[in-house]
């Protein structure tokens, strides 16, 4: 034939043959990084969050539930370039400490109210969600809802996690800013199941998500967003 | 800086690969063209052979 075909680029197994390769690299390389990201996630056990608060570093990125035992505070880390969640010294949540297993009930109970309330609608958690309202991925750690605090002081309650259920049993309630939260039925169990899942949450070190997370709040006041 | 301490948490081999913006997406790429230019090649070579 006079006008025989001697292009690889429109050579059909040129093609298939890297399509092939392209693919298949891709399927291996997804399913290596669900393993990476399993390894990640793993939550950790009461017995390793002991000794990473005895030893003041850190072993998994998502501490075990009686992580709601404990302080919780931030610090910006100049060498990780972000804020990162520091598990301190032992506080009552709702006036005791929780053993494992209640502690892991109750941070399931929250998990549950927080996906049947649809929290993520129109708040984020750890990146998933929407950014109408505030970002709840370090709401524990919002100083609003601390001693002296706008947030506390509103709802007439002394500690974090008892203004925190008052007001998700409330919402409507409490004046807080122009998208105020409307009243979902929140019982009183259901509250302090979310306030648990809440602090929890605040202790997962996100690698700095949301980016200074300690400067939303001022944020939310003057009717900023998150979305940017 | 391309290489940088690493800082993360948990140790990764993605973490680390993630270090900087390009690391990732170059090591992927050069992973993913180089084969390709081999099977370029590999096709040259059997359609000349057919010729």
């Amino acid at each position: 034939m006079a006008n025989e075909n001697k292009s690889v680029w429109t050579s059909i197994s040129f093609w298939r043959r890297s399509a092939g390769w392209v693919t298949g690299f891709a399927t291996i390389l997804l399913i290596w990084l669900t393993f990476d990201t399993l390894g990640q996630i793993r939550m950790g056990t009461d017995e390793e969050l002991k000794e990473a608060v005895a030893q003041q570093k850190e072993i998994n990125r998502v501490p075990a539930p009686t992580v709601i035992n404990y302080h919780i505070n931030y610090k910006m880390d100049e060498k990780r370039g972000h804020e990162v969640p520091v598990i301190g010294k032992k506080e009552l949540f709702f006036g005791k400490e929780w053993n494992p297993q209640e502690a892991a009930e109750l941070l399931h109970l929250g998990k549950l109210t927080s996906q049947a309330k649809n929290c993520m609608n129109c708040h984020t958690l750890l990146g998933n969600g929407a950014y109408y309202a505030p970002d709840l991925t370090k709401a524990w750690l919002d100083k609003a809802w601390q001693k002296g605090g706008p947030l506390q002081a509103m709802t007439g309650k002394n500690t974090v996690e008892e203004a925190m259920a008052e007001f998700l049993q409330h919402p409507s309630q409490y004046p807080t800013h122009a998208r105020m939260m409307p009243d979902l039925g929140i019982t009183a169990d259901e509250a302090k199941g979310l306030v648990a899942f809440l602090k929890h949450m605040s202790s997962i070190d996100t690698n700095g998500f949301p980016r200074n997370f300690s400067k939303t709040v001022e944020q939310f006041k003057t009717g900023g967003t998150n979305a940017h | 800086m391309l290489f940088e301490q690493f800082t993360d948490v948990v140790p990764s081999f993605f973490g680390w690969l993630n270090q900087g913006p390009m690391t990732l997406t170059l090591f992927l790429h050069t992973l993913i063209i180089l084969p390709m230019i081999w099977i370029y090649y590999d096709e040259k070579k059997k359609l000349e052979g057919k010729k």
